[in-house]
């Protein structure tokens, strides 16, 4: 049996695979390898850490995963797309539909009610807006914040804020949640409350990317990715 | 995305800097609330103006030794030099005019009038042929009799009055029969004119109409007679004015290239005149609004750059979310195509009180039923006219919106 053979991507048993990824900067005269050659891949309701210091890539490369960037060279396959020759209107459309972002700053809109954020994507998948309603509804109720909806931002503390980000990236039932240093702006208890929050839509079944450089937050996560000048270092497991 | 949620969107975050949003679009306000106030207040005065002049009647005219209309010192001054019209013209007109079923002429002067110790002054005192009430709008009497041909022939001291005049000194008194002093000339009151109101201000009703042979024998004759036509149909109405032109240049001996030394104004001469003013009017509002209209887009397009440069964050927020570049510059297009408009709803609210007020103002100065009505179509056009203006302003800061790199816009402090 021909197993080492890379399937092609119609065929692709993994949710993600990544071959060969580069991705180049052109800083004036000069070109900025961010990634180097990345590999890998990831199932289904995995939960992963993405670590590495300042300047390693990670930041580059969860752009990559998050569809906001194209490499400039290699591939990436998502649930047996190939991503990475997609166009813009594609990419925004894979970004609509596979993955959520949780930011490290929330990023919600900020004269918007809690309701209205989460309402948002599904505005651009062209939603009807009495479904809207009662999806961004029973978001919110899936991370307690039914009695918020009608809170802007800066009526919410950053817990709150937090989790009104991840209802709104789960509310189009994304493939990925794709978490950037989710805790980066949160006291430890408050991390530890939306870590909990993101183990228990790991046992629901959903597929965790995160993120970060703190090591006691990667712990959260099943498998352990480590960047290194646009390399991968490690690539670790724990059961 | 479809264009509700669009026009949703611009409303939240126009809503969410009012003031802004207010001052941006202050400039088109004010461009679309002095069209449509200037449109609004040229036709009340159209309609006041044609109302007045078809007043005239229709198949009516007038020869006068000067032109209703005056437009220079030189002018003046050239049309003082024409001959007066005599009362011998006016009995030629009257003999060789087939088309005309009356031919009636008048000269006036002012003069204060008395009666006991009240004064009335600058009292319109008006030498008129007996069939001169009949000739244009016929003028109605409350009281008392017209002139008949028989006062005329024998210049009686007889006058018929405006209500004004009654107004001054009879109050409850039956006016006829009374004697009044006309420049110091006793005149017997034999009939009182229907009351007219005022044009621009100026009372129809001061007057003293005094048959025209006493007029003469009692102010002068060296003064040009007014001759006032009635043409028998509306077809013989340029067949009346050319016979009554023939009959004067044949009898001044005009050469055939000689311009004729007298003036034939019809109400509809006098229209064209308005018109041609009220077109000069519309002309410069539409370039000063025009002016003012590009310098609101600017000043829009302006706003929504800063908006956009502010913004780099939440498009950022939004592209990630599954915005594509169409649904971020359909957002920020309808957002300043909602600002304008918006701005020009405002103007025509501000137009509608302004031109209330002067309507108002106005109608009170010239005492007479005046309006100044917004017409739909003018608010149509200016709301439709201001948000092609933030169209366009909008077109490129939402190009730039658009073409933001998502990887870029959510690094943006």
């Amino acid at each position: 049996m021909a197993t080492t053979l890379t399937p092609t991507a119609a065929e692709d048993s993994a949710h993600i695979r990544t071959t060969d990824l580069w991705r180049t900067y052109q800083m004036g005269a000069e070109q900025i390898h961010a990634l180097r050659g990345v590999t890998f891949t990831i199932q289904a309701n995995e939960y992963v850490a993405i670590m590495g210091p300042s300047g390693s890539g990670k930041s580059t490369l969860m752009n990559l995963i998050g569809c906001l960037d194209s490499p400039t060279q290699g591939s990436y396959v998502l649930r047996g797309k190939t991503v990475s020759e997609m166009n813009d209107d594609e990419l925004a459309a894979i970004r609509n539909r596979e993955i959520g972002f949780v930011f490290q700053t929330f990023n919600l809109l900020p004269r918007a009610s809690a309701l209205h954020n989460v309402e948002l994507p599904m505005v651009y998948a062209g939603i009807p807006r009495i479904e809207r309603l009662e999806r961004a509804r029973h978001a919110l109720e899936m991370v307690d914040l039914a009695d918020r909806a009608n809170h802007k931002p800066n009526e919410l503390s950053g817990g709150q804020r937090q989790r009104v980000a991840v209802a709104r990236a789960l509310v189009m039932g994304p493939s990925i949640l794709l978490a950037d240093e989710p805790t980066g702006n949160l006291d430890t208890a408050t991390g530890e409350d939306i870590m909990r929050l993101f183990g228990k839509l790991h046992e629901s079944g959903n597929t965790i990317i995160l993120v970060t450089h703190e090591a006691d937050i990667a712990l959260h996560a099943h498998r352990t990715i480590r960047l290194r000048d646009g390399h991968i270092e490690s690539d670790e497991r724990r059961s | 995305m479809p264009i509700w949620e669009a026009v949703r969107f611009a409303f939240a975050s126009l809503r969410a800097a009012k003031l802004r949003s207010f001052l941006t679009v202050l400039g088109i306000l004010i461009g679309v609330a002095s069209v449509i106030a200037v449109v609004a207040i040229t036709q009340g005065l159209d309609e006041y103006v044609s109302g007045q002049v078809l007043q005239l009647g229709s198949k009516s005219f007038t020869i006068s030794k000067l032109p209703a209309v005056i437009t220079s010192r030189q002018m003046w001054e050239e049309m003082q030099k024409r001959r007066d019209i005599t009362v011998a013209d006016l009995d030629v007109v009257r003999s060789v005019c087939e088309a005309c079923s009356e031919v009636g002429g008048s000269s006036g002067t002012g003069r204060t009038a008395k009666w006991r110790d009240i004064k009335q002054e600058d009292v319109s005192v008006l030498g008129v042929t007996e069939n001169y009430s009949r000739i244009g709008s016929i003028r109605e009497l409350s009281a008392g009799r017209h002139l008949i041909p028989d006062d005329v022939d024998h210049a009686r001291p007889l006058a018929v009055i405006g209500s004004d005049l009654v107004d001054a000194f009879f109050k409850e008194l039956d006016p006829l029969g009374k004697t009044i002093l006309v420049g110091g000339r006793p005149l017997t009151v034999v009939g009182v004119a229907a009351k007219k109101g005022s044009v621009f201000g100026n009372s129809q009703d001061n007057f003293v109409w005094v048959p025209l042979t006493t007029f003469r024998k009692l102010f002068g004759t060296q003064r040009s007679v007014t001759i006032s036509v009635e043409a028998r149909s509306m077809a013989l109405f340029e067949t009346a004015q050319e016979q009554c032109r023939v009959a004067l240049r044949s009898r001044r001996h005009l050469g055939f290239s000689r311009p004729d030394d007298f003036s034939v104004e019809t109400g509809e001469s006098i229209l064209d005149l308005w018109t041609t003013f009220t077109r000069n009017i519309y002309i410069v509002t539409f370039v000063v609004t025009a002016i003012s209209l590009i310098v609101g887009g600017i000043v829009v397009m302006n706003i929504m750059l800063v908006s956009v440069t502010e913004r780099i964050r939440e498009i950022g927020v939004r592209k990630a979310l599954g915005a594509r570049r169409s649904d971020i510059r359909w957002q920020f297009l309808v957002e300043a195509m909602v600002l304008s408009g918006l701005g020009g709803l405002l103007g025509v609210v501000g137009a509608a009180v302004f031109s209330w007020i002067l309507g108002t103002v106005l109608g009170h100065i010239m005492s007479a039923d005046f309006s100044a009505p917004v017409r739909l179509w003018a608010v149509a056009l200016a709301v439709l006219v201001s948000a092609s203006v933030g169209l366009v302003s909008g077109i490129y800061p939402a190009a730039r919106a658009a073409a933001l790199d998502p990887v870029v816009a959510l690094r943006n402090e």
